[in-house]
Order: structure tokens, then C-alpha cells, then sequence
């Protein structure tokens, strides 16, 4: 995999590359405006120098009085004025841009996220994703508010200057046309050299910060073995031998800028050398007799100017290079199934079982009930995992499934709640308003117990998450709590442990209008009082009259249900009782 | 102002390298100087010259001034090409520095804290401060100070020409410098200073929406779910706005300055050049070199509206560093009748151990006589892993106390207490160095004979004799892929060349097959015998034979022995 896509990394490059590109399509406007902002800034500073040149030649050459040359300064005050604002405008214009395809990027990751669905996910890091979607599209930022804009200022500006140059004297037009050439290779060189640098800040960087979470995740071992004194050093020692190593690199990859620094400062010193023995009248050929205070000094003025677009772009060069760092990775994440056919099978599974649920009214199926006719799962090209199987599960029943890990009791339930599509045959299932779900790790999100609950029921009354919470053994815990329900959850509130965490999720399965209810292992993590409470509240649903199919190793659960199915390899076959599933309720 | 107190700690890890912090200054202002010399000598030249042909005489010496103008241009370019290297080898110094101080801190916590520093995502975050920390000084300290140099400098050498314009200069680039510096840091103080904490809930709200993919979209409550995301990033989004305004607003007010600066300055000359009092070369040479300092400036804004989120990450930094003093006491004291080999007695009295609000233990007894092993049984959770931690005084129990050898472990120093104890802990935590350096983490004196023994004891050898490279074999989190059973039984390996008179052993034999566990239990058997031990298991078959076995249950507080 890792050797594939080093083979294809210059069209991977180019591919993200193009990516970048379109993104900036739906904010053009505002590129436009930060271009034209740009150009106008350009245009003022032109004029700026200009009356500059202007005022000093009329009052020193003629000795104009300073009354005389009112319109220069004028002149000035208002040029220096559009050039702050367009400035300003070029700054607020592209900031803008980067703001919104930002949020544009982020919107289509989470689509994406959502239509590849829990099962294809599971495989993934999820604080991985997490940082593609907030800190890589974070550094996306910088390439469209800053180098996008100044991509084309710094080819149109200069080339505006010279034509400027070229009228006043063709020959000091022709030193920076000397440069002029030279742009693309400067561009190229300032590529290079920010590449490399990039590159090896780079892989300094993620060596040095892998060293360095490696100790600290360690360090109780090192204060258990004696070490930790030891390690402080060598965590120094380590990072002064990155230095050592990437100072190597960035001797060579500084002298790209240097080489652009040396034109800039030669042609202001030769531009300026020239126009002083023109004056003089040293030199005879050329336009050089023309030269005046006026255009010798406007001249001076450009020449710097000249060069300043440039030397922003490559300031701004290390913004290209992580946003096409971040793109890469968002990219592949963007179109996964390109690489994976498997996901065929599985891509917008969701949807299309929406379709075939509307089918299943047809079905006429009662709230709850489930029917599964001929159903096959298999991922192309490799063997099948389900079926092919039937299975009827009427509304108010309790099914339970056996089988060893890896049978597909999982899969079984996933493809009930409809995140994969079946390879073959029908599911028929209700599944709105909602179906209940319920894993070994429920879901807590960052907020208080009510938001929590509310999730699943937006409008439901404070009386009712307490009724809620009540029936899924949580009452007294409740009470204990001082915020009641604005108790904050998640990683800065209250810690849960896993058991008061299931019961929450139970919680939020008494609260939500699903009928069905869909358990996978529920209390496979819990410690045997917890995982009474839980069994506990899984009689009270099922005597509530909703549908519960529970994936199960646990004997308590299997004496609570009315059936009993084994998985086996795939297959489904009902086990037999000995003792009347009536019983069992009590 | 009190909230800039978070950097001062950083600024003093910087002040140990302030030779080189001035001399990474000092280049910078020979590169600032070096452009103000090549454009404002060149004005007074082109101006100079053309007064000269003007005049009578026609004569001017062109040579000194022409050197003086290539002079400052290889200047420049020398003097910015020295500075960028210099200073990046400085923020790769200042780098090991500051990683060097945060483990320093780190090292110093309790286990309880560390448990958390595990979430990989903490630690990240912990990075990502770092690296804002890396940049202060090239950011916010040597720039502002450069410019102030380099404006007052500047301002008395105009002064010696013209008195007003240099009282002109300083009366405008001195507000302007405080502006860009001060005033930005304060008008783009809240944004940024809360936008981190944003970005770490966005980051929440997108691992809550991957985690619990599989309950929001049957529960039907991803729209739900994605407005509070959408609420998170709208905020977010906000504040950059706000922060970008800001900074162009901040851009616009110190362009505006500077220019009109210059244009003081001109107008100041003209009229002293009216009335005689200054030439038009040294007039064009003030105004243009007024346009060259002036570019000191530029950069401020931009740096100073983030300040916020550079004191927010020294404030974190901070806090981690303050979490806990680290344990103190008095060595071990061995007693006179036996050596440091003898086996200890390890007695807990009436221990109490509270985990935030729930209790862990309470008065709970055990004692283990010298050369017994013990086993205690229970599942996980439950507070095994607590007695050891106790035991080799990771934290201290909050009632009761846990006796080493007569000594009471609160009253000793933890290294030389651990010094005597081989614990190995439930994960078997590799580090990303060769088999050899982690096995000798056990005893950093084992030779290579004796590292080929201990690994033949806990049936390695084989394995490792088909290394190429041997015991020189890279292994940890980016090296060698071990399985879970041979990552085990290194980490076992390493705590045998211990040789300690107290072993603990937390789920030793978790991980290994069936065959492995047999040889291994066997090994353990003989190699245990005349030690203390405590062992602690799910289950009694996944512990090696033991004199006395407890099981720990979930008791009315805390678990209980039985």
C-alpha cells in the first residue's frame, strides 16, 4: 500500500494540487477582490512614488515654493490612503476566502463522513479524523487568503512597473528586465528551496514530536525503572541532534531566498549607480541623457518595489506547502471508494435502504417488526459473511443472537439498522421515526445530561428525561448530583464510568419514540452489579412492548428472551429450550 | 498586564541563551540597517548627483558613496542570509530546550496524573504548545525590540541633520510602534486567547460525531448532532474573522503611519531646504530612510493580535508544570541483620484510596510476610493495579499507610524505594529504542550474555536469534511490530534483570499462547522462589503458583479482600 502510493505520489501530488485549485471556485468573488485590491494597492504606490519624485525634483531643481507643489502632496496624502485601504481590502477579501472554502471543505468531510457510515469508520482512528477535519483543513487557510491572491500580484506588479520604468528610461528598464527573465527561475528556486525546507522542518519535526510522545507516554516506566533524571537529558540530546541534522539542510535551502535578497539589492545599487553618473553626464550612450532628479528618483523609488510582490510570495510559499500536505490526506479521505472497491457495496447504504424501507410499507409492516427474505452479505471479491438467511421478528418480541465473535451478529444488526446494504435479498424494516441502538460504548457528547439525552428527543419535557433516566436505574445517581440535569458530561464535566455511561444510553432508549431496538453486546464491559442494573432495564423495554434483538454472550439476557438464534459462520439457526420462553419473563 | 505573568517562566528558558538571542537580534538589525543604508544612500546620490550638474562646478566624488551603496548591498543580502540561519539554529536550541523543560515537569508527576497524560490527544495539544512557545521569541520578542532600535537610531541621526524631523519621527513611530504592539495585543486579546480552546471543542464535537456515527444515525439525530457542531465551527469562524479584521485593520493604521511619516519628514526638508538649512541630498536621504526603518514595523501587527493564544499556550504549559510537586522522603533503610537482597515484608494498614468521588478502598488490610507470594484475583477495574502503585508509592493513599520492610512508604523516597522493587505494570510500555536499550532499562550494567539468558528464560531467544540485527533490533511504537505476547515478555525480561527482593507482577502472562503460558509459569516458579511477590490477575489460572490467593469484590465502599 505504502510502496503504491509512493509510486503514484507525483499524481497524487498533481491530483491534489487540482483539488486545491477547484476549491476555489465557489469563492471567486472574493479572489477577485483580493486580486483587484492587490493591483489597486500596486497602482496607488505607483503614484505615491511618483509625486514623491515629482515634489522633490520641482523644489530642488526649480526651487519651487512649497506652495507651488500643493498638489503633489495632495497627491500623496491621497495615494497613501487608497494604498492603506486596498491593502486592508486585499487582506479582509482573501481572509474571507480561506474562511469560507474552509467551511465549505468541512461540510462535504462530514457528509462524507456520514455517507461512509459507522461500519466503514470503525476501521479508523477517530482523533485521526478528527484533526484531518479541524487542523488540516485549518492549514488549507493560508493557501487561498494569502499565496493564491499574491500568485498573481506578483507576475502583474512588477510587469506594471516596468512599463512604468521602461517609458521614463528604456535602459534602467532593461536592468530589471534583466530580472524580469529571471522571475520564474526565482519562482522555481524559491520553490525548491521552501519545498526542501518544508520537507525537512518537517520530518525534523514529526521525528522529534514521536521521540518526544514516545518518553512521555513511558514515563511512568522510567520513574518505575530509576530513569526519568536520565530521560530529561536525553530528550535534549535528541532535539540538539535534529538541529545538528536540519541545519545542514537549511544551509542550502536558505540561499534559494538569498539568491532573490541579492537581485533585489544589486539592481537598486546598480539602477542607483546608473541614474548618478547619467546625471553627471559620465554616461554618454543610451537614454542616459534624458535622466533627470524627476525620473532618476521615481526610478530608485520602483526598483525596490519591483521585487517587494516576490519577496512576499515567498514568504507565503510555506502556506502552499501545507496546504497541499493537508489536501493529500483530506483528498483520499474525500474519494476513499476510488482506492477501496469493497466500499461499493457499502457507500450510501443508508439511502438506499430508506428507498427499500418505503417498500416495506408496502410490506405492511407494523411498527417494530422485522423481516429479513433471502438476505446475503459479501465484500466483492472476497468470501460471504451473512446468509443467505430469513428471519421474522414480529413487534413486542425479544430475539436474542449467539455466536462467536467474528460470526456476524454484528454485521446482522448492522444491516437491520441499515448502515450496510445487503448483497443480496431484502431487508424490511420501519426505521422511522428512529430505531434504538445500543453498543459496549455509548456515545456521551460534551455537554449537559439533558443535552445528552435530548439528542434523541428534541422536544421531549424535563419531567419525561427524569422519568427517562428513572426507568434506566439511573434515578439515584441522579439525585446525588447537584446540577441535576445540567450536570456537565464529557471530557471537561463529570467523569461516567462505563456502567452509569450504558445506563445513560438506556436512558436514551426509553426516551426515543423507536420501537425497535437494536443491542450489540451491552454489557460485555460491565462489572457484574452494573450489568444486573443494565439487564434489569432491558426487561423493562421489553416489557414496554418494543422490539429488542440483542447480540449476546450473557445468560441472564438469553433466559429473558422469547427466541434464541445461533450465528455460525454466517448462517442463522434457532435453538431450542427445554424450558417454555412464558417463564422466563418474570 | 498579570496575564503576560504566564510567559515569564518561557522567557527565563530563553534567557539562558540570550547570547545568542542578542546576536540573532544584533543580525537583524544589521540586515534592517543595511536596507535603510542602500535606499536612502542612494537618494542622497541620485539627488547629489543632479545637483551637481546643476551647479557650476559639475563635481562630486562618486566613489565613496558608490562603494558605500554596493557595500550595503551585499550587506543586506549576507547579513539576512546569517540571520534566518542563525536564528532558526537558535529555535532549534530554544526547541530542546523547552521540550527538555516540559518532560522535566512531566517526569516530575504522580502516576494518577500521568494516567491521563496517555490520551493521545492531550498530548498532542501539549506539542502543539510547545511549538507556539518555539516562536516567541522570534515573533513577539526580538522584532518589536529591532524596530525600537532601529527607530530611535534612526531618529538621531535625523535629528543631526534636522531637529524637528527627528522630534517628528519619534513623536509618529513611537505611538505607532505601541500601537502595533500593545494595542493589538489588546484588541485581538479575547479571540485569540480563546480561539485554541474553539478549535479543541470542534475537534470534540468531530470525534463524538465518528464515535457515535453508529447511534446518531439510527437514533435519526445526525442533524441534531451537527448543529451543535455547526454552532462550534460558526464561533470558530467568528473569532478568525474577527482576529483577520483586526490585524488588516491594525496593518492599515501602521502603513498609514509610516507613509505619512515620510511625508512629515519630506515636507519638514523642503521647508528647511527653502530656508537653507539642509541640502537636497540629505532631505531625500531623511525621507527615504524614514520609508526603509519603517518596515521594522510592518510584521507587528500580525504577530501581537495572536498574542492571546501564545499566553494561553504558556498558561497550559503552566498548569501541567504546577499539577503536583513530586514525592520527597528519606531512602530506604536496609536493616543492619540483612543486605539490600533479603527479601522485605510489604504490610498495607488500614489503607484508604479515593478516586475523585468514588472510593477505590477503604480500610483495607493486607499483609505479606518476607519471601511470601500472594496472589489477589478480581476484575479489572477493581483496584488491583491501585495496591501496586501503592506499593512503590506512585501516589499516596489518602488514609492508612502501606509499610515496606517496617518503613512506612509515605516516608520515603520514591527512587530509592523502587530501586528495590521489579513491578511490571499492567501494559508492557516499550520505547521506541533497540531490544538491548529497553532491556537494560532493567539493569544498565547486563551484558550481552546476560541479556541472551534473560531472554532465553522467557523463551525469546529463538525469536531473537532471526533477527538480522539481533539484540540491535529497533523495537517500540515506530519500530519492530511485536506481538501483544513478546512485547510481554521483553517487558517481563526487563524486570527479571532487576533482580529485586520485592517482584509485582500485574497480569504477567496476558498475551501468551497456551505453550508459552505453561514455560513460562514453570520458569517463574523457580525464579520467584526466596523473593516477596504480589501477583495480580483476572483469574487464578493467568497467575503463577502462589502461597495465598485473595479476590478483590466490589464492596459498600470500595472493593473488599475475601
Amino acid at each position: 500500500m505504502r510502496a503504491a502510493r509512493r509510486s503514484s505520489n507525483s499524481s497524487g501530488a498533481s491530483h491534489s494540487r487540482a483539488w486545491l485549485k477547484q476549491q476555489a471556485g465557489d469563492v471567486r468573488p472574493w479572489y477577485r477582490g483580493a486580486v483587484g485590491c492587490g493591483l489597486l494597492a500596486g497602482v496607488a504606490t505607483l503614484v505615491q512614488m511618483g509625486a514623491l519624485a515629482w515634489l522633490v525634483d520641482r523644489v530642488v531643481t526649480d526651487q519651487a515654493a512649497l506652495e507651488d507643489v500643493a498638489v503633489g502632496v495632495v497627491a500623496i496624502v491621497a495615494a497613501i490612503i487608497v494604498r492603506a485601504l486596498a491593502q486592508w481590502g486585499q487582506e479582509v477579501c482573501g481572509q474571507e476566502c480561506g474562511l469560507r472554502v474552509k467551511q465549505q471543505v468541512r461540510s462535504r468531510l462530514l457528509a462524507r463522513l456520514q455517507q461512509l457510515g459507522p461500519v466503514r469508520l470503525a476501521s479508523r482512528h477517530s482523533a485521526g479524523l478528527a484533526s484531518q477535519l479541524v487542523d488540516q483543513v485549518e492549514s488549507l487557510e493560508g493557501y487561498y487568503s494569502r499565496f493564491l491572491p499574491q500568485m498573481v500580484l506578483a507576475a502583474a506588479i512588477p510587469l506594471i512597473y516596468l512599463v512604468v520604468v521602461f517609458w521614463l528610461n528604456w535602459l534602467a528598464a532593461i536592468w530589471l528586465l534583466i530580472a524580469a527573465p529571471l522571475i520564474p527561475l526565482f519562482m522555481a528556486l524559491i520553490g525548491m528551496g521552501a519545498q526542501r525546507l518544508n520537507e525537512a522542518q518537517f520530518q525534523a519535526v514529526t521525528r522529534l514530536s514521536g521521540h518526544f510522545l514516545d518518553r512521555v507516554r513511558g514515563i511512568a516506566t522510567l520513574q518505575l525503572f530509576g530513569l526519568a533524571e536520565r530521560s530529561v537529558e536525553e530528550v535534549s540530546e535528541v532535539a540538539h541532534d535534529y538541529r545538528r541534522r536540519s541545519l545542514k539542510t537549511l544551509r542550502v535551502a536558505f540561499l534559494s531566498s538569498a539568491v532573490l535578497e541579492f537581485f533585489a539589492a544589486v539592481s537598486v545599487a546598480v539602477i542607483a549607480i546608473y541614474i548618478g553618473f547619467g546625471l553627471l553626464g559620465y554616461i554618454q550612450y543610451g537614454p542616459a541623457e534624458q535622466l533627470d532628479l524627476f525620473s532618476g528618483l521615481f526610478i530608485l523609488l520602483l526598483a525596490p518595489e519591483f521585487f517587494q510582490p516576490l519577496r512576499t510570495l515567498s514568504q507565503h510559499y510555506h502556506d502552499r506547502a501545507s496546504a497541499l500536505g493537508a489536501a493529500e490526506g483530506l483528498v483520499a479521505l474525500l474519494d476513499d471508494e476510488v482506492e477501496n472497491p469493497d466500499a461499493a457495496a457499502t457507500t450510501g447504504a443508508v439511502d438506499d435502504e430508506r428507498s427499500r424501507s418505503m417498500d416495506s410499507d408496502a410490506v405492511e409492516l407494523a411498527p417494530g417488526a422485522v423481516r429479513l427474505v433471502d438476505v446475503e452479505l459479501r465484500h466483492a471479491g472476497r468470501e460471504r459473511i451473512l446468509g443467505p438467511l430469513a428471519l421474522d421478528v414480529d413487534a413486542g418480541e425479544v430475539v436474542a443472537l449467539i455466536g462467536p465473535s467474528g460470526s456476524g451478529k454484528s454485521s446482522l444488526l448492522q444491516l437491520i439498522a441499515g448502515f450496510i446494504a445487503p448483497s443480496a435479498g431484502a431487508v424490511h424494516v420501519q426505521r422511522e421515526p428512529a430505531i434504538a441502538w445500543l453498543d459496549q460504548r455509548p456515545l456521551i457528547i460534551q455537554g449537559s445530561l439533558a443535552e445528552n439525552l435530548r439528542l434523541v428527543a428534541p422536544t421531549a419535557r424535563d419531567e419525561e428525561l427524569r422519568h427517562a433516566l428513572n426507568q434506566a436505574g439511573l434515578g439515584r445517581w441522579l439525585s446525588s448530583t447537584p446540577a441535576e440535569l445540567d450536570t456537565p458530561l464529557g471530557e471537561r464535566g463529570v467523569g461516567l464510568s462505563g456502567g452509569e455511561a450504558q445506563r445513560l444510553a438506556l436512558a436514551r432508549v426509553f426516551l426515543s419514540p423507536a420501537t425497535l431496538v437494536l443491542l450489540d453486546e451491552p454489557t460485555a464491559a460491565l462489572d457484574p452489579e452494573t450489568e444486573r442494573a443494565v439487564i434489569a432495564g432491558l426487561t423493562q423495554l421489553a416489557a414496554s412492548g418494543r422490539t429488542l434483538i440483542i447480540a449476546t454472550h450473557h445468560p441472564a439476557i438469553m433466559t429473558m428472551a422469547s427466541r434464541l438464534y445461533a450465528i455460525e459462520a454466517g448462517r442463522l439457526s434457532p435453538i431450542e429450550r427445554l424450558n417454555s420462553p412464558g417463564e422466563l419473563h418474570s | 498586564m498579570n496575564a503576560l505573568m504566564a510567559l515569564r517562566p518561557w522567557i527565563g528558558v530563553l534567557s539562558e541563551r540570550r547570547g545568542r538571542l542578542l546576536l540573532g537580534a544584533l543580525l537583524m538589525l544589521a540586515t534592517l540597517f543595511s536596507a535603510l543604508g542602500l535606499l536612502s544612500l542612494s537618494g542622497w546620490f541620485i539627488t547629489a548627483t543632479a545637483v551637481a550638474a546643476l551647479s557650476a562646478s559639475g563635481y562630486l566624488d562618486v566613489f565613496t558613496p558608490g562603494g558605500g551603496i554596493r557595500l550595503f548591498a551585499v550587506s543586506r543580502t549576507a547579513s539576512r542570509y546569517l540571520e534566518r540561519l542563525y536564528n532558526h539554529d537558535t529555535i532549534l536550541r530554544l526547541l530542546a530546550d523547552l521540550r527538555g523543560r516540559v518532560f522535566a515537569g512531566l517526569v516530575a508527576l504522580d502516576a494518577r496524573t500521568l494516567s491521563r497524560v496517555r490520551a493521545s490527544q492531550w498530548l498532542n495539544r501539549m506539542t502543539a504548545d510547545i511549538d507556539t512557545l518555539d516562536n516567541l521569541y522570534l515573533r513577539l520578542l526580538a522584532p518589536p525590540l529591532v524596530a525600537l532600535v532601529s527607530v530611535v537610531a534612526f531618529a538621531l541621526f535625523a535629528f543631526v541633520f534636522l531637529p524637528a524631523a527627528g522630534i517628528v519621527l519619534l513623536a509618529i513611530l513611537l505611538p505607532l510602534g505601541v500601537f502595533a504592539t500593545a494595542g493589538c495585543a489588546w484588541w485581538g486579546w479575547h479571540a485569540s486567547h480563546r480561539r485554541v480552546e474553539r478549535q479543541e471543542r470542534l475537534r470534540v464535537r468531530a470525534i463524538e460525531q465518528v464515535e457515535g456515527l453508529a447511534e446518531l444515525t439510527s437514533y435519526r439525530a445526525l442533524a441534531a448532532h451537527r448543529e451543535l457542531w455547526v454552532r462550534e465551527e460558526q464561533g470558530l469562524v467568528e473569532d478568525q474573522r474577527r482576529l483577520g479584521r483586526r490585524t488588516a485593520a491594525g496593518n492599515l493604521v501602521v502603513t498609514l503611519g509610516i507613509q505619512l511619516a515620510t511625508l512629515a519628514v519630506l515636507l519638514l526638508g523642503l521647508t528647511a531646504l527653502r530656508e537653507g538649512q539642509m541640502s537636497g541630498p540629505a532631505m531625500v536621504m531623511l525621507a527615504l530612510g524614514t520609508l526603509a526603518v519603517s518596515e521594522g514595523l510592518g510584521n507587528l501587527p500580525m504577530a501581537f493580535t495572536q498574542l492571546g493564544a501564545t499566553v494561553r499556550a504558556a498558561e497550559r504549559l503552566n498548569a501541567q508544570a504546577e499539577l503536583k510537586t513530586p514525592l520527597s522522603g528519606t531512602p530506604v533503610e536496609d536493616e543492619p541483620s540483612s543486605s539490600s537482597g533479603a527479601a522485605p515484608a510489604l504490610v498495607y494498614r488500614d489503607v484508604s484510596v479515593m478516586h475523585g468521588e468514588r472510593a477505590v478502598f477503604s480500610g483495607l488490610d493486607l499483609a505479606i510476610d518476607p519471601g511470601q507470594r500472594i496472589g489477589i484475583i478480581g476484575a479489572s477495574g477493581i483496584g488491583k493495579s491501585t495496591l501496586a502503585q501503592l506499593a512503590v508509592r506512585a501516589f499516596d493513599p489518602q488514609g492508612g499507610c502501606v509499610e515496606f520492610n517496617h518503613q512506612a512508604i509515605a516516608g520515603l523516597d520514591p527512587d530509592s524505594l523502587r530501586a528495590r522493587i521489579g513491578y511490571l505494570t499492567q501494559r508492557s510500555e516499550l520505547f521506541h529504542d533497540t531490544l538491548a536499550a529497553n532491556l537494560r532499562m532493567g539493569d544498565p550494567d547486563a551484558s550481552d550474555t546476560e541479556l541472551w539468558d534473560v531472554l532465553e528464560r522467557v523463551e525469546l531467544k529463538e525469536w531473537a536469534e532471526t533477527l538480522p540485527e539481533g539484540l540491535a533490533t529497533w523495537v517500540g511504537e515506530q519500530g519492530r511490530q511485536l506481538s501483544g505476547g513478546q512485547a510481554r515478555r521483553i517487558a517481563l525480561a526487563r524486570v527479571m534483570l532487576r533482580n529485586s527482593p520485592l517482584v509485582i507482577l500485574d497480569e504477567p502472562l496476558s498475551g501468551l499462547d497456551a505453550d508459552t503460558t505453561a514455560a513460562v509459569k514453570v520458569m517463574l516458579d523457580v525464579w520467584l522462589a526466596g523473593r516477596t511477590v504480589l501477583l495480580l490477575g483476572h483469574d487464578r489460572l493467568a497467575l503463577p503458583a502462589c502461597d495465598h490467593c485473595w479476590r478483590l469484590m466490589p464492596g459498600e465502599q470500595g472493593s473488599e479482600l475475601v
